[in-house]
């Protein structure tokens, strides 16, 4: 029987132990998929709590909450004195809480974005880099409502307004930079060694105290600064202090901010690219 | 390498001298804990399993090929690196075609959405277009045939329902090359009939290859043209389905009669 195949082309499959993949075809691929990615971060947090209003409100809640108790517990170490100090520290407190919490939220969420998408990993193929990344829109979606809260807390609290605050984009994607490459950095850590779960929130923890979030940059002591400043988030967090107190941000902080997440997203990306044929093996 | 085949026809599946081994913990997952405690005797604590060992073999494009075997010969695990899955640990695998994986576990489906919602999720998983998946919605939800559980989240299916929704989605979005592993067992005696056309109809209309890994030995017989019998991850026969699955069952010491009978068990 002489049947007309239509012509399509080959695809080999081989044991090319570990290494990269063809870059271009991939970044190709991964674009092919922006809608899949899409779909999946909507129906995940739909299934999260997106279809309850508690749920929604809890998103914004549980970060506001936190910057409350941190503010009770500044009080306590150290009485603030004005008004007007109280005020700056509560806002400060708002959004730096905000702020780690959108890094953190995309480290974890991602970190454990491979041992939740276990089943499409093991039934379908396609660039596993979508799974880190959906946690990363879910993680964005999370925290754009909270910058609406936090501009209504820095109208209430009478903080300055300036042309500044219009650089806050830029932040933002640095971070979200920052964040792609740590979600895809934590990712494969937690397929090949379980227990880093349980890490993961210590980490965080001691991450938020060495950032200049629950302080101003000025109460650090000199000395304590020369080691802070190491800090990957530290030129972000530096910056977003100069942007709410309507000030431009300097460029060494911008730059500083960049170079560290354009090498935590080169990392992550190259570890992860190169364990991810392993992915469905360690699953 | 000589390849055992009749066929003039083009390979869609070209599986040559296929090797997959894993290293299995003994513990139920790895830990940094436990990696580190094993730096001393790390012999011990993990296992090699070859769950293939040199298989080679190829299906012609257009057909329907059978893949049997008792639990645990390899026959899931051949699937999953033909899906581009699992990579060989030594060997080649090459396709002609799109690969459509309708493996036991769903497509991706998401137990939260509702079955009109996961047809979407399952169309883009598989790498089409949102406009692919609108122009195929309504065949896929006719042929399903779930009524008005369409429209409820997924997590109230039972696994016939689930099933059905799987091969429908998987089926009819313009699939090149079928893997259906056990995807039809869930699904009743009409539904059973009504998948088995669909996929002769594929294979005759559409130039669609389907490999089937099936319990159900009637059902790879009525079905395929040349099958693939795996016994402990080497290929123990290869040839026109008839005779190997007679041979499977002399093997196995199973009466044609009783086959037939144990179908639905």
């Amino acid at each position: 029987m002489a049947v007309t195949q239509p012509y399509r082309p080959a695809t080999v499959y081989e044991s090319t132990a570990t290494g990269l993949p063809p870059l271009r075809p991939y970044l190709a691929e991964l674009w092919e998929r922006r809608r899949f990615i899409w779909h999946l971060a909507r129906t995940d947090l739909k299934g999260e709590h997106y279809d309850s209003a508690i749920g929604q409100i809890w998103v914004i809640l549980d970060p506001l909450l936190m910057a409350a108790v941190y503010f009770l517990l500044r009080t306590v170490v150290r009485p603030a004195g004005t008004g007007s100090q109280r005020a700056a520290i509560i806002a400060h407190l708002v959004w730096a809480v905000f702020f780690f919490t959108y890094v953190s939220n995309a480290m974890q969420t991602g970190a454990r974005s491979l041992l939740s998408g276990r089943n499409l990993i093991m039934n379908a193929s396609f660039p596993r880099a979508v799974l880190p990344l959906v946690s990363i829109v879910k993680a964005v979606f999370d925290f754009l409502p909270t910058m609406l809260v936090y501009f209504a807390f820095h109208a209430v609290l009478g903080q300055p307004f300036g042309l500044s605050l219009l650089t806050l984009p830029v932040v933002i994607v640095i971070l979200t930079l920052m964040n792609i490459g740590l979600a895809m950095l934590f990712a494969p850590l937690m397929v090949f060694f379980r227990d880093t779960s349980g890490f993961l929130p210590y980490i965080n923890r001691i991450w938020l105290y060495i950032t200049p979030a629950l302080f101003f940059i000025s109460e650090i002591p000199p000395k304590l600064l020369a080691y802070l400043r190491w800090n990957p988030l530290f030129p972000a967090f530096a910056a977003l202090e100069q942007i709410f107190n309507a000030k431009f941000p300097s460029s060494g902080y911008l730059l500083a901010a960049l170079a560290w997440a354009v090498g935590f997203f080169v990392l992550g990306a190259i570890v992860f690219l190169a364990r991810e044929r392993d992915f469905a093996v360690r699953l | 390498m000589t390849l055992l085949s009749d066929s003039d026809r083009p390979p869609a599946v070209l599986v040559d001298d296929l090797w997959i081994s894993f290293r299995a913990t003994r513990e139920k997952n790895q830990t940094l804990k436990g990696t580190i405690a094993g730096l001393r005797d790390r012999g011990k604590r993990t296992m090699l399993i070859e769950a293939l060992r040199g298989v080679s073999f190829q299906v012609p494009a257009g057909s329907v090929y059978g893949v049997i075997g008792r639990n645990g010969a390899g026959k899931s695990t051949m699937l999953r690196t033909i899906a581009g899955i699992l990579p060989p640990t030594y060997g080649r695998v090459t396709v002609w075609g799109e690969v459509t994986p309708l493996l036991s576990l769903g497509v991706g489906f998401n137990r939260e959405l509702t079955g009109r919602e996961n047809i979407l999720l399952g169309g883009l998983t598989r790498g089409l277009q949102l406009d692919e998946v609108y122009a195929n919605f309504d065949a896929v939800e006719e042929f399903a045939g779930l009524g008005d559980a369409i429209d409820f989240p997924m997590r109230t299916y039972s696994s016939g329902m689930f099933g059905r929704l799987a091969f429908s989605v998987a089926a009819h979005l313009k699939p090149e090359i079928l893997l259906i592993d056990e995807a039809l067992s869930a699904g009743d005696a009409a539904f059973k009939m009504k998948s088995m056309q669909k996929i002769q109809d594929l294979c005759e209309s559409q130039h669609c290859t389907v490999l089937i890994v099936s319990h159900g030995l009637e059902v790879v017989k009525a079905l395929a043209e040349r099958c693939v019998w795996l016994d402990r991850g080497i290929v123990r026969l290869e040839g026109p389905a008839e005779e190997v699955v007679s041979a499977y069952m002399a093997d196995e010491n199973i009466e044609a009669t009783s086959a037939s009978a144990l179908e639905d068990v």
